[in-house]
């Protein structure tokens, strides 16, 4: 990295707090983002209550009340290079999927009717003031970079930092979570969906051969697979491949439908349907993006008022 | 000369691509489970087995690119911004 020390700010908006942890994940590489940064505002490293000036900035989270808003103006203001990081702030992330409920519905749950707490009224005072709507932060101010993931693996965040600081390209692939899964793609007969919990998947087959619903074929790797490598079906927690973004009548749900009537017996329509019924799960961390949510594929509302009159003609049998 | 490329590694053996492709560009490998390309001078550049492919892994170049008005540009230069 460069000899001179750049400068780097950070703030945390709407978020687990995840990503910042993803930055000390970098180990003994750390040392080296150290050696060649200064640190400034950070809410987890330092006490820097003001936004000095910086080279290099990295917003987490999405933009959810006003502090959140403020903050990211804060934060175009002072850097020079400001960098969307992780999936909230590049599409909404999990905060996002809180736009399948109104702000009323959720505050009512939250502290109204809530059974575990005590009080039943919303704050009027030192909580910042829910917006009506999560926005991811590129509709609030201008973005230069973006890095998805949830959290970004460090081998991306290192990289993106490294071609930032010697002022060269990224070597960033658009590739799937498939391309470093390894399990095999086959054909299969398999004629029935099932849901997580059901059965053993057999480790060394692809979860889509077998009747299990993974988003992995239409999600960003910016994870090296982890989740699939280890059991366990991809939920999409780095957001759609550039494929689905760009190209209007792709959507996460033709393209995985697709894919898997080709590998099994399940039909098409079956999985469409599937899918539609579990959209909240599905969409979850990209639903607040206008690249998903402005979709002419995409009809939420349509899904879950199907979803909710399924279920309330079941009630009356 | 139209060329494609199939990242070896990123290829899982799904065949969807073989299945797809209109000319019979792509053939596949059984003892190996990957894909690999048979006749590149068949090749249209419909690109279905790119758009087919779950990983990712296949990637035309010198060919013509359609402008695909349809697209959203704010979009598409988004995503040249990524990391």
């Amino acid at each position: 990295m460069g000899a001179e020390k750049a400068t780097l700010n950070t703030d945390w908006l709407s978020a687990c707090g995840g990503c910042h942890v993803a930055l000390v994940d970098l180990h003994e590489k750390i040392l080296d983002v150290i050696g060649a940064v200064n640190i400034q505002h950070c809410p987890v490293l330092t006490d820097i209550k003001g936004y000095p000036k910086a080279d290099i900035g990295i917003l987490t989270g999405a933009v959810r009340n006003e502090h959140d808003r403020h903050a990211a103006e804060a934060m175009r203001a002072s850097c020079d290079v400001v960098i969307a990081f992780g999936t909230c702030a590049v599409y909404g992330g999990l905060t996002g999927a809180s736009l399948a409920h109104c702000r009323e519905e959720i505050l009512d749950r939250v502290y109204v009717n809530n059974k575990t707490t005590l009080t039943h009224e919303a704050p009027t005072s030192q909580v910042a003031l829910l917006e009506k709507l999560v926005t991811p932060i590129d509709e609030v101010i201008d973005v230069d970079l973006y890095l998805p993931g949830c959290p970004p693996h460090a081998s991306f965040i290192f990289e993106a930092l490294s071609s930032l600081l010697e002022k060269r390209p990224p070597e960033a692939s658009d590739r799937s979570v498939c391309a470093r899964c390894r399990r095999k793609m086959v054909k299969t007969d398999v004629s029935a969906i099932k849901a997580n919990h059901e059965g053993m998947p057999d480790a060394e087959t692809c979860f889509l051969s077998q009747g299990y619903v993974c988003l992995g074929s239409v999600t960003l790797d910016r994870c090296h697979s982890a989740c699939t490598n280890q059991g366990i079906p991809c939920t999409g927690c780095a957001g759609p491949t550039l494929q689905v973004l760009t190209e209007p009548t792709h959507d996460l749900r033709t393209e995985v439908s697709e894919r898997m009537s080709k590998l099994t017996a399940i039909p098409y329509a079956d999985l469409m349907a599937a899918m539609e019924r579990a959209a909240k799960t599905h969409y979850a961390y990209a639903m607040a993006t206008k690249m998903i949510g402005d979709k002419p594929t995409f009809l939420i509302n349509k899904w879950i008022e199907d979803v909710e009159a399924e279920d309330e003609s079941n009630d009356h049998h | 000369m139209l060329e494609i490329k199939i990242h070896d590694e990123s290829c899982r053996g799904c065949e969807l691509c073989v299945d797809v492709c209109p000319t019979d560009v792509l053939a596949f490998d059984k003892v190996a489970h990957k894909a690999t390309i048979q006749n590149v001078g068949d090749c249209i550049a419909c690109l279905s087995c790119a758009f087919i492919c779950p990983s990712g892994a296949i990637t035309h170049s010198n060919i013509h690119h359609v402008k695909n008005f349809y697209r959203d540009l704010d979009f598409c230069r988004r995503v040249e911004r990524f990391l």
